[in-house]
């Protein structure tokens, strides 16, 4: 298999309020490198406060990293080309309902994006809108409806067609699943794993649920404060947990695995 | 004796296009010292019901019951001001995001001491003061918060989320009341903090017999706790039994669906295998199907569904299907057959 994204040596700390000479910094992310592969999810599990959310967003770009690279099959990632990096990493947001602007209609939503990413022109674009709907369950017509006329399970689609409109490699879920019902939570992870064999995404699934981590992914990393602690493939780790924060996390849900 | 005694309980809603059903006949009982589990997607309406039971639904909401008992005392007939008088001193309810429910401008201590009232308290008045200091003390001591100076004199902002829950559930506490509501208290905190929630709550059940009635969306985080489970689906009654029963011999359809979308229930399946789910989402409370709400997306729907069912109790399983998942005896099961021709 060949590597799709890979994160080298990633670095991110702010600076905090200080005296001259005593210039402090507040490290959110150590040094930090992995790769992932098409086809496949990395999990990434941790307390709040562990930057999970901060490594997501780098990787999106909406953070620049002070140190390290990030590289998308062999070709480096830099850090002001939005273009090039939202073409290829996008992220769906926790909530939903907050995340899509309820003045625009789905089809606006969604073409803009394309406008600003492609030279596509408007009959091919609101075909594509269409058949990204349809990929992800919901119906062509529904172009023209607004956010609010969508159930909470449908909004979380919408973010999904959102992201993958663009057909890129990697998409980053953060806490994507947890605000959703049980029900509608297996309907998503069931559409994430058709689109995942279907388009060869590549996963990062931040979430706190080690009953999907274990379902969804392949592989496992456990980070807090700010460092990763274990790393490794689900299976392996789930069965034989060797760090406190690991062991702890597997504690804290009764989760148990034979 | 139960606690808690609703039979048939209706809420309905005034809209501008006639009366809707919002909760349809629902049943609910709690014995003393029981920690029963409600579960629900939301729109549910779970958290309707406890409101409900607590008497603060605002007046555009309707409710009936054929019964609502409180140890006994019929609920229904009371006055407001008598029903308010007795639930306040019986049961407690805390909810969800404790950050917005404590005041952000009044310090911790205060908002603890108002909620202790003086009937508690003996002795003349000039010794009111300490008594009041030490009972909160005290509280916050029950409630798990060893450093108890440092939590008076902080507010709501600087304290942890799960300290503030702790909090809410101390000034719930302090009129020792017999029955606690909790509506999600845990909805938006990590998994290490829910632990700590749901420990604290299952301690306060096995010591002090508190009676807990513990409402979630999510069935595989009750599982661990709670002794007996509530299933409600769209405002209608589903199923009730204890937490064995209900996680491992699920009668109705939709629990079963619950219990099978359940990512740590099925760990024996692969990792990433289809997991089982129902088609389509809970409906909105414009559009509700008639009889069996669950019906349109129901795997094993027939032409009797569109009446509602009534409920049945196999050894205390009680269920709310035409066809419950389990092999009935011949002889009921020919009479299912025949209603059914009839109705053809």
């Amino acid at each position: 298999m060949t590597v799709l994204l890979d994160v080298q040596e990633i670095s991110k700390s702010f600076k905090l309020k200080g005296y001259w000479y005593h210039k402090r910094t507040f490290t959110a992310l150590s040094p930090l490198s992995f790769t992932i592969e098409a086809n496949k999810t990395l999990a990434i599990v941790g307390e709040t406060g562990s930057g999970k959310s901060t490594l997501a967003k780098i990787l999106v770009g909406a953070e620049t990293p002070t140190q390290g690279e990030i590289y998308l099959h062999g070709q480096l990632l830099q850090k002001k080309r939005f273009k090039q990096r939202c073409q290829h990493v996008r992220m769906i947001f926790q909530d939903s309902g907050t995340t899509l602007n309820p003045s625009l209609t789905i089809q606006e939503l969604l073409d803009e994006p394309l406008i600003l990413n492609t030279d596509l022109d408007e009959k091919e674009r609101q075909q594509l809108i269409h058949k990204t709907l349809q990929k992800v369950g919901l119906l062509g017509e529904h172009m023209n409806f607004y956010p609010h006329m969508f159930s909470g399970g449908q909004k979380q689609r919408i973010s999904l067609a959102r992201a993958i409109i663009l057909e890129p490699q990697v998409i980053i879920l953060d806490e994507a699943l947890a605000a959703l019902d049980p029900s509608l939570r297996s309907q998503m992870i069931n559409l994430l794993l058709d689109l995942q064999q279907q388009m060869g995404l590549a996963y990062i699934l931040i979430s706190h649920n080690l009953g999907i981590v274990r379902h969804f992914s392949d592989d496992i990393m456990v980070m807090s404060h700010g460092k990763v602690v274990e790393s490794g493939k689900t299976l392996e780790i789930m069965r034989k947990p060797k760090h406190k924060v690991t062991q702890r996390l597997i504690m804290s849900q009764n989760f148990k695995l034979k | 004796m139960n606690l808690l005694d609703i039979r048939n309980l209706s809420i309905e809603l005034d809209t501008p296009s006639g009366r809707v059903l919002a909760v349809d006949k629902v049943s609910l009982s709690i014995k003393e010292g029981e920690f029963r589990g409600l579960v629900g997607e939301s729109g549910s309406g779970k958290s309707l019901l406890a409101q409900a039971i607590i008497g603060v639904l605002e007046d555009k909401w309707h409710v009936n019951a054929d019964r609502f008992h409180w140890r006994g005392i019929d609920l229904l007939r009371l006055t407001l001001a008598e029903r308010r008088d007795l639930l306040c001193r019986d049961i407690a309810m805390i909810f969800q995001e404790p950050m917005s429910c404590l005041d952000p401008t009044t310090l911790i201590g205060e908002q603890l001491s108002e909620a202790i009232d003086d009937s508690q308290f003996t002795g003349y008045f000039w010794q009111r003061k300490k008594q009041r200091k030490e009972a909160v003390i005290k509280l916050l001591h029950k409630v798990g918060i060893k450093k108890h100076s440092q939590c008076l004199t902080s507010y709501p902002h600087q304290l942890t989320e799960a300290i503030c829950q702790r909090v809410m559930i101390a000034i719930a506490l302090a009129r020792q009341p017999i029955l606690l509501i909790a509506d999600e208290p845990t909805a938006t905190m990590e998994n290490t903090n829910q632990g700590q929630i749901f420990r604290l709550l299952a301690n306060l059940n096995q010591l002090k017999n508190m009676s807990i009635l513990l409402i979630s969306h999510d069935l595989e985080n009750l599982t661990h706790w709670t002794s007996t489970i509530t299933v409600m689906y769209s405002g209608q009654f589903v199923e009730a039994g204890t937490t064995e029963q209900i996680f491992n011999k699920p009668m109705h359809p939709y629990t079963r669906a619950l219990v099978d979308s359940s990512t740590k229930a099925n760990l024996q399946i692969p990792a990433k295998s289809r997991l089982i789910t129902l088609p389509g989402s809970i409906p909105i409370l414009k559009h509700l199907p008639i009889g069996c709400r669950l019906g349109p997306r129901c795997p094993r729907a027939q032409k009797t569904c569109v009446v509602a069912p009534k409920v049945t109790s196999f050894h205390g399983h009680k269920v709310s299907c035409h066809f419950p998942l389990f092999r009935e005896t011949r002889r009921k099961y020919m009479q299912k057959q025949q209603v059914v021709k009839g109705t053809e």
